[in-house]
């Protein structure tokens, strides 16, 4: 076991990949059981796996199918992985059986896109492409509120899709983010609406020259204090073919609505996922595009960001221990095992 | 072969704005008097259709759409992406999920599933799909469309035979007239709905105009009087008179001119209005109108592209079939759906589909379709085509004989007999009437 003195000085760039496990098709979420050391990863095959992390080969083992579409949200608390799908459905599931416990099978009318779970596990937080936030007992299942207010299209009158949902480490704020830049925060107790920011540059759709949308919020993560929110995505792009523009992250104040920062990178991507790393000053992301699948660090202040690792597809989520020793990346291909403390050993 | 049917990128420089139009014609005309195209061919052959006109309404999905989220679902398999499939209303045949509006009018549409193009960068597929034929050094064929013009065209007309709607980054390519020549080439509308230049000159007012060019029509008879049975005499009076036509045409590329609910039911959306504005042409006797909608070249994220375009795709086709056939349009009106290849059965690393031009789909509707056909079949992973395999020359034959038009007619181009579509291709006679 590392100091702490020791974290605060680790540097991305001694970071280690420790190994690859393999999986045919994407992967879309993932999550972690500390107790066992087991990683729970799900993609496009509409089934979940698991990960012993312990074992002296761990690999990606198949453990339960109840979804019908692509696996998209995982979270995991107290035994029981919380699945999300873009069938619509949440399941909770015994993660060391693989019994399925409770399913909510309209929990949305459209794919669901992310749910997360409240710090002291109470409520889940879900949203999906009917554009509603839902919040929901952890351990009944039962629906606690519904937010809405992110439009249901675009500025141009196409579909649009709510990608992004956290919640504040003292659970009274839920942040969500939508494809054309918007972000709400709710307010837990009172479910109404406190503020919402407008971060328009991570929504591209140029009428003149490429008259397609591309990129949106994809991604959100509090502050370990909840008083700055990250929102990831990407820049402004050029060619709406592909991702075609710059690595975006900003940070963003929760009390007063103000942009603290905006930060790009030359690295051509969609940041996927985002978190605040357990040690400063680092924000991780992860995400894939025309320049590769990539995942990054960044500076809190969003001054500058250090690349760790070019991948071979799109990440599109990643799990960090509690410690942010380790960080496992899951994407196209399977899942990629990285120690950001090699010197522990 | 054995064929199944289910039955129940540029800039501005070639934009042809009125005086282009006008000079192109002129060209053309050059071309046909210097043994270009044979003049028996240059007439406009097919006579019947003249008592009622037929037409043809391209709806060109540039950079190619994918099939496995719009024509051919393969649910459930590793291909097969996220999206659902949808009962359509010819039994046993089913559409993806964001055409819900597409499936409910099925019987009004021919599906093709077997296209087997082979040709996947776009340029050459691109060229290969718009003339039916693979490109050759000899000879430059023009794009079906213009032949189409030409042989659909109204004598005496003063509308233009072909108008081609897109955004000069968007439909990526311009229709090539190839050997029919200049004057064959269609109206490009690239920057917005409405021709440019299209107004008379400053300080010219429209009586003025008519005047010069009633003084125009004298000089130009009486030098044709000592030059009797000129082309070329002809081809310029034709010219002028399509040039006056067309500004006397401005009000049909007013799309304020349609009544709100019309605009509206069509959807704001650039697609939407540009098949409002293909609608008004048809029925003020345009012969054959070309709508592309772009940027289905999903590389990345083919999934929320298809998202965005596939419905609005939905959407406005099914408005405009409904509207085509309430104004007793849509049986002379023949309309294709086309790309100039299909999409990946393989997901890629960036959650995109690739070109793929071995196993693909495109749609027809309207004049001489059996609507409510599916014809071809893929494998279960869409990899292949297990039946029904057709090419891009059969495509065209179909497209010809559709609207009456004998796809072995031929043009004689200096001393070579060149068939409407390519020889050895078929008609896809399950889709026809």
């Amino acid at each position: 076991m590392s100091s702490p003195e020791e974290k605060k000085t680790f540097s991305p760039s001694d970071a280690k990949l420790l190994a690859t496990y393999e999986y045919p098709q994407i992967l879309y979420a993932s999550c972690l059981d500390p107790d066992r050391r087991a990683l729970f990863v799900g993609g496009s095959d509409y089934a979940v796996y698991r990960v012993d992390l312990a074992a002296e080969k761990p690999a990606v083992e198949q453990r339960w199918r109840s979804h019908d579409n692509y696996v998209s949200a995982l979270t995991y608390h107290d035994g029981v992985v919380i699945s999300g799908s873009y069938d619509g459905q949440l399941i909770w599931t015994n993660a060391e059986s693989g019994e399925s416990l409770r399913g909510v099978k309209d929990a949305h009318a459209a794919w669901i896109r992310d749910a997360v779970l409240a710090r002291d596990g109470s409520f889940v937080a879900s949203v999906a492409d009917d554009m509603l936030v839902k919040l929901w007992d952890a351990k009944t299942g039962e629906l606690i509120t519904t937010f809405a207010g992110h439009e249901r299209l675009t500025p141009e009158g196409f579909a649009t899709a709510l990608y992004a949902v956290a919640i504040s480490p003292d659970g009274t704020t839920v942040a969500s983010a939508d494809r054309i830049g918007h972000v709400c925060l709710w307010d837990v107790k009172s479910g109404k609406r406190l503020r919402r920011f407008e971060a328009p540059t991570f929504y591209t759709y140029d009428a003149v020259k490429r008259s397609r949308s591309i990129g949106g919020i994809r991604s959100l993560a509090f502050s370990p204090d909840g008083s700055k929110l990250a929102v990831a995505g990407i820049g402004a792009v050029s060619n709406v073919d592909g991702f075609v523009g710059p690595c975006r992250m900003e940070l963003w104040n929760c009390v007063t609505g103000e942009r603290i920062a905006a930060c790009q990178d030359k690295h051509q991507a969609v940041l996927n996922h985002v978190a605040f790393h357990p040690v400063e000053p680092w924000i991780v992301a992860a995400g894939g595009g025309d320049g590769g699948g990539v995942i990054s660090f960044w500076n809190r202040q969003g001054s500058s960001s250090t690349h760790l690792a070019k991948l071979k597809g799109h990440a599109q989520h990643f799990s960090l221990d509690a410690e942010g020793r380790h960080l496992y990346a899951a994407g196209h291909g399977g899942v990629q095992a990285w120690t950001l403390f090699p010197r522990e050993g | 072969m054995k064929r199944t049917a289910l039955t129940s990128c540029g800039g501005q420089d070639h934009t042809i704005h009125r005086r282009s139009f006008l000079s192109g014609m002129l060209a053309g005309s050059t071309v046909a008097s210097f043994g270009g195209v044979g003049l028996e061919a240059d007439q406009p052959a097919v006579k019947p259709l003249r008592k009622e006109q037929r037409h043809v309404l391209f709806i060109w999905l540039a950079g190619g759409s994918s099939q496995f989220e719009m024509w051919d679902p393969k649910p459930g398999r590793e291909t097969g992406g996220p999206f659902r499939p949808i009962d359509t209303t010819i039994p046993g045949y089913q559409v993806c999920e964001l055409m819900p509006q597409t499936a409910a009018m099925m019987d009004r549409y021919a599906v093709v599933r077997s296209l087997n193009t082979e040709i996947s960068a776009h340029a050459p597929a691109a060229d290969l799909i718009s003339t039916g034929r693979p490109k050759e050094a000899a000879i430059d064929y023009p794009e079906i469309g213009v032949v189409l013009g030409h042989e659909l065209a109204v004598r005496d007309s003063e509308l233009p035979d072909y108008v081609s709607m897109f955004l000069p980054s968007e439909g990526r390519r311009r229709p090539n007239p190839g050997f029919l020549g200049g004057r064959h080439a269609p109206l490009l509308l690239e920057s917005g709905l409405r021709p440019e230049n299209i107004g008379l000159p400053a300080g010219v007012t429209d009586a003025q105009h008519v005047e010069r060019e009633h003084l125009r029509e004298l000089l130009s008879s009486k030098f044709a009087q000592r030059r009797a049975g000129s082309d070329l005499i002809s081809g310029y009076n034709s010219a002028y008179q399509k040039v006056r036509g067309l500004m006397r045409s401005d009000h049909l590329f007013n799309l304020d001119q349609e009544p709100q609910k019309v605009r509206d039911q069509y959807g704001r959306t650039e697609f939407g209005q540009q098949c409002l504005l293909a609608r008004r042409l048809i029925e003020a006797g345009v012969s054959v109108v070309k709508v592309a909608r772009g940027f289905w070249d999903s590389h990345h994220d083919n999934f929320e592209s298809h998202r965005e375009l596939v419905p609005d795709f939905d959407h406005v086709m099914s408005v405009l079939l409904d509207d085509l056939d309430q104004r007793g349009l849509l049986e002379s009106t023949l309309v294709m759906v086309l790309s100039e290849f299909g999409r990946t059965p393989k997901i890629n690393p960036n959650v995109g589909r690739d070109h793929y031009a071995a196993a693909w789909s495109c749609a027809f509707a309207g004049c001489g379709i059996r609507g409510g056909s599916v014809y071809g079949k893929t494998d279960a992973d869409g990899k292949t085509v297990v039946d029904g395999e057709v090419d891009a020359a059969d495509i065209a034959a179909t497209a010809f004989k559709a609207v009456g038009i004998d796809p072995e007619k031929h043009y004689q181009v200096g001393l070579r007999p060149v068939p409407l579509a390519r020889e050895e291709s078929h008609a896809i006679d399950d889709i026809l009437l």
